[in-house]
């Protein structure tokens, strides 16, 4: 009987050789690999012809799927190279790792007993070498970066690499390990290394770390009682000590007895290579996983391949890239390794010599050899026949209906709504973003007209995670959500709340959740005493009301609702304007002009009489408070129900003498709001504003200079300036209306044949 | 001693490059005095075998130095390139020094650098008298490398003319110069190579041609990362010079190096060294080489007119001369400066008295 431990770092594309090798080698009759036992039932897919990694394993609790865990496989990743080994030479293979359903349950209880730093589970030292779940909250920026300061702290690698003259654990290792040919011996050479490391740093306090190494031993010994004769186990390298030396079985048996538990779920789901790299704060990521992979194709490249592909990533952004470039850039490479002892050229060394031979020494060139090909973009894909969760189903039949196919490369879709497809693919954005799964990104489009959408598209993993949540509120898209949104809208049963998910539930589409919403609306509406949240809600229907027209969604009811509101708003709006305090009338304007612009924007004429109607009295009430009744006589005037003599005079009206000249200052600024050129063009206006100056007493126009000046200050330089101008030059202004009553024909008439002329019209 | 003003650097180490012939066991390219390695260690410094200490001639990151060496063992060239007083003439200098054991086939480039300092030029007199021949012709520097195998320098390679800048188009690729006139040619022997420095604030003057530039490996140096590894730099050279100018003064203190260093930088960066304070740029580069003349002439000034200590108020002149390069602009930026940033740091009032008394 043989027990062989073999220890590898994760995701390394030497080991992953290695391992492969030494099966092929010694031929076991079952495979251990680290890894949650809750997933062995699903690994009869691994060797599926679909499945092509990047992918992962998610193990999820279903009653709370954002307690999640990944288990990513690369192609190059040791694990899923024995796995595949085992399938294909019909042998068991089976997962040791620490049950999930412990994990999450003990986790939840460290969690309940200290509510602050509940990921302290996870040893730092491991979490940078040698540990390969990964407790990812996607949602939570959080998490990532607060596993970041962890890989400060002591990492035993490192500690080795410095004594071999190296400045950085990662590349000892690959230098030592992952780029090495010869491998015999190597995996006792690893073991030998850790169990000196686990001596010089033993790691004994950390209760989680013994539960895995426990259960992973008790894991070979079932095997061994099943009689298997020639046993492989796969193990992050640390680890690898502490499973060839077993301690009594009782002690591992104590430790994992009567371990809490929950109900756990697992599937496989597509993964990407930036999610494997260290950047998106994956815990045992890797620098350059693109990278790996060229060298697990490509085991004896030189570098020329390499070279070979920046070369052509550099053609296709149009710089200049000869054939030359390429030799000298791996002459280069290979003289620097040389220069540093080294076998052969790593990415370092071809990093350097692109730099200085192909990026003539800026390193702006080398990030898009960084993303592009040392991490790279590719997102892995999984059989469709692994069970998913019915909603992720009905996405991917939507993606492939609608031709947008998930990738993780960022891309852009300018949708014209006219068109059916472009349509649907737009209504299914919109659902999803009602979902909370944040697959496009929405923003301006250029030019006019509302029929097109400019969507940014980028497919992140942890999506997966979300969909199996939302999955309970509806096995279709547009089922879930329907059902999301409504019971959102019941949850928060306010007025403004509800307004937004119905904004934002007509463009995706979903009538049957739009007609209750609008019924949700229109109640909340009746029973709200408040005028000022019912002008709140207003202008974004209208809005809506208006996408009717490109979607053909039924924005009649939205309309009914919004009319009835608007008459709601103008019955109770005079009364609602009586002392009112400063800011709050401040607030106050700038409700008129919004609903002022909502209303003209309905066109139509019923509704603008009645909010014509209401400012008149507003206007005319004396109690309205002064600012907004200046600024309802200043909509009069726009809409030029006001004008003329009856407009000076109501000028005349607040601004005289009788008035408290605080009252009539305030009642000035409200009418002034927004712009001045009224009292530029309008000399009459302009005349009532000069002869009420100069009534004023010293001290009364000392007391309301603030005000007054508060009010000018608002106003563009430009217009400041003219009015300093008008102001200097006496009341008669600069703007002279220049009125010739009586033109000279004769002489007008020699001007139109040149003008034809000019417009190029045939005389 | 000798009265030479300033040495050569293979004169001025030349122990330390004997040291290293010594203990250098590794292959060497042909021609080259010291092995790829050994050139390296020479220019980051090190301990050697028998114990002997390799002071670093460039500080800073170290695989930029390999990047360089390791480009001259290939057959392309190597141009330098960066912001004025980034040590680029400096490298340049050493790298000859350790791979020909000789910095001094060098060509100074400017807008009046003709082919004739290029290639080669004539003895007109010898011309006239004897017709062409061998001995009528006068050999250039990068000739004379080419000719026994070593590096040759060309200084400013982008204030040279672009059609002279392309005479090396054939020297590079061809390791050749033909010499029409004699119906021969000059073939370059191994281990010629050239070093060639550049700088970025002059980019626009003679751009590269693109066939030129391929025939370079660009190296770019960097001002100094951090505080500490500047402050070291300018500790270093100003001490070697403190040896070769034989100074009476006191070593300087490093607390004043330390005050230039963090007044060139914040006025570099833009922005103070805490981060807090946002402050102007002036339109100088202030590079670290002018934080070593700044000290070096402080120095000065000390030994001969003050009395042999460094004080803020040697310190001064030189900090203005190097900051306020344009009368206008600069002395708003630095006034600003003194008034906003200077003035308010506690045990800095010395040198903001010193400053404020010099007045702009």
């Amino acid at each position: 009987m043989a027990i062989h431990i073999l220890g590898i770092r994760h995701h390394g594309p030497g080991s992953a050789r290695n391992v492969k090798q030494f099966l092929e080698q010694v031929k076991p009759d079952i495979v251990l690999v680290e890894g949650p036992p809750e997933a062995d039932g699903i690994l009869q897919w691994a060797a599926s012809e679909e499945m092509k990694p990047p992918v992962s394993i998610l193990c999820f609790q279903p009653e709370n799927p954002q307690q999640a865990v990944f288990y990513p496989f690369a192609e190059f990743s040791p694990e899923w190279q024995a796995i595949l080994y085992a399938r294909k030479n019909n042998i068991h293979v089976r997962f040791m790792d620490l049950p999930v359903a412990h994990k999450f349950a003990l986790d939840e209880e460290k969690k309940q007993a200290v509510a602050v730093n509940d990921k302290a589970d996870i040893d730092p030292a491991l979490q940078s070498d040698a540990d390969i779940p990964v407790q990812l909250q996607p949602a939570e920026e959080a998490d990532i970066s607060e596993a970041a300061p962890q890989r400060f702290r002591v990492d035993p690698i490192s500690e080795l690499a410095a004594a071999a003259g190296f400045a950085d654990g990662e590349k000892w290792w690959e230098h030592m390990v992952e780029y090495r040919k010869d491998t015999q011996e190597l995996f006792e050479a690893v073991e030998e290394m850790m169990s000196e490391l686990r001596e010089a740093f033993p790691d004994t306090d950390n209760k989680m770390e013994q539960l895995r190494e426990a259960h992973m031993r008790k894991t070979i010994r079932q095997a061994e009682r099943e009689m298997f004769g020639n046993i492989a186990v796969i193990c992050g390298a640390w680890h690898a000590p502490a499973l060839k030396n077993m301690p009594k079985q009782k002690e591992d048996n104590d430790l994992l007895k009567g371990l809490p538990k929950v109900k756990v779920d697992c599937t496989w789901i597509p993964w990407t290579y930036s999610r494997l790299s260290f950047n998106s704060g994956y815990g045992a990521g890797i620098w350059s996983p693109g990278w790996y992979e060229h060298i697990w194709h490509h085991p004896n490249d030189d570098g020329t391949r390499w070279m070979a592909l920046v070369a052509k990533l550099f053609r296709a952004q149009q710089i200049d890239t000869s054939v030359a470039h390429v030799m000298e850039a791996v002459r280069l490479a290979e003289a620097l390794a040389a220069l540093r002892n080294l076998p052969k050229a790593g990415l370092e060394e071809l990093n350097e010599a692109t730099l200085s031979v192909l990026c003539n020494g800026e390193n702006i060139l080398l990030k898009l050899v960084n993303d592009k090909l040392i991490i790279s973009d590719r997102l892995g894909s999984v059989p469709v026949e692994i069970p998913k969760p019915p909603l992720q189903l009905d996405i991917e039949r939507l993606q492939k209906k609608l031709r947008l196919p998930a990738t993780a490369e960022q891309k852009e879709y300018t949708l014209d709504l006219r068109k059916e497809m472009d349509l649907e693919r737009s209504n299914l954005l919109h659902r999803l973003r009602l979902l909370d799964i944040k697959w496009g990104r929405q923003s301006n489009v250029s030019g006019s007209g509302t029929f097109k959408e400019l969507w940014t598209l980028k497919w992140e993993p942890e999506f997966s995670i979300e969909i199996i949540e939302k999955g309970t509120w509806g096995s279709t898209v547009e089922d879930a959500t329907s059902s999301f949104i409504l019971h959102q809208a019941k949850e928060a049963n306010t007025l403004p709340v509800v307004c937004s998910l119905l904004e934002r539930a007509i463009p995706a589409a979903l009538p049957v959740a739009v007609e209750k919403l609008i019924q949700a609306v229109n109640n909340l509406a009746a029973t709200s005493d408040d005028v000022v949240q019912l002008m709140d809600v207003i202008p974004p229907l209208v809005n809506v009301s208006r996408y009717g027209n490109v979607r053909n969604t039924d924005a009649g009811m939205v309309l009914n609702i919004v009319e009835s509101m608007i008459e709601r708003v103008c019955v109770s709006l005079p009364a609602a304007c009586v002392s009112v305090d400063d800011d709050a009338s401040a607030a106050l304007l700038e409700h008129f002009r919004e609903m002022t612009d909502a209303v003209n924007l309905l066109q139509q004429a019923t509704l603008n009489t009645q909010w014509q109607q209401t400012l008149l009295v507003i206007a005319g009430n004396q109690s309205t408070s002064p600012s907004v009744s200046g600024y309802a006589t200043r909509l009069l005037s726009d809409y030029k129900i006001l004008a003329g003599e009856e407009l000076t005079k109501k000028f005349h009206q607040a601004m005289s003498p009788a008035i408290a000249p605080a009252i009539a200052a305030a009642w000035l600024e409200g009418f002034l709001k927004g712009s001045g050129t009224i009292l530029l063009l309008d000399n009459e206006l302009w005349a009532v504003l000069d002869n009420w100056m100069q009534q004023l007493e010293e001290d009364i126009f000392i007391q309301v200079l603030p005000l007054l000046r508060r009010t000018f200050s608002n106003f563009a330089k430009p217009e400041r300036k003219k009015m300093g101008e008008k102001a200097k030059h006496g009341t008669t202004g600069i703007t002279v209306r220049q009125t010739n009553a009586d033109p000279d024909h004769e002489r007008a008439a020699k001007g139109i044949p040149v003008i034809m002329k000019l417009f190029n019209y045939p005389m | 001693m000798s009265t030479i003003l300033r040495q050569h650097a293979e004169n001025l180490f030349a122990q330390e490059l004997e040291e290293l012939k010594k203990q250098d066991d590794e292959h060497r390219p042909d021609n080259w005095v010291l092995s790829p390695r050994a050139v390296v260690t020479y220019l980051n410094g090190g301990k050697l075998k028998n114990g002997f200490e390799v002071s670093p001639k460039y500080i800073g990151n170290k695989r930029l130095m390999e990047i360089a060496v390791a480009t001259l063992t290939t057959d392309r060239a190597l141009l330098l390139y960066g912001l004025p007083g980034t040590a680029k003439s400096w490298v340049s200098e050493h790298l000859a020094a350790a791979i020909s054991g000789n910095s001094t086939l060098i060509v100074q480039g400017t807008a009046g650098t003709g082919e004739e300092a290029i290639r080669y030029g004539w003895n007109y007199a010898r011309l006239l008298a004897e017709g062409p021949t061998p001995n009528a012709l006068v050999e250039t520097p990068v000739m004379r490398a080419m000719k026994d195998g070593k590096i040759a320098r060309i200084e400013e390679l982008t204030r040279i003319g672009s059609d002279v800048q392309d005479a090396l188009i054939t020297i590079l690729s061809e390791k050749s110069l033909p010499v029409p006139e004699l119906n021969t040619e000059v073939q370059a022997i191994k281990g010629f190579n050239i070093i060639a420095t550049a700088n970025n604030r002059d980019k626009g003057v003679n751009e590269l041609s693109s066939a030129l530039k391929r025939r370079f490996n660009t190296v770019i140096l960097p001002v100094p990362d951090s505080m500490e590894e500047e402050i070291d730099i300018v500790k270093r050279r100003v001490e070697s010079f403190e040896k070769v100018m034989k100074l009476p003064a006191e070593p300087p203190a490093l607390q004043e190096i330390r005050r230039i260093v963090t007044i060139f930088r914040e006025l570099r960066s833009g922005v103070t060294l805490d981060g807090k304070t946002k402050v102007k740029m002036p339109t100088g580069t202030l590079s670290t080489a002018e934080a070593i003349s700044v000290v070096n002439n402080g120095l000065s000034m000390a030994a001969y007119f003050g009395d042999g200590r460094l004080t803020a108020h040697d310190l001064a002149a030189g900090i203005i001369g190097a900051v306020v390069k344009d009368p206008v602009q600069d002395k708003i930026v630095w006034n600003e400066y003194l008034e906003t940033v200077l003035k308010t740091r506690e045990d800095w009032k010395d040198i903001y008295r010193a400053c404020r008394d010099l007045g702009v």
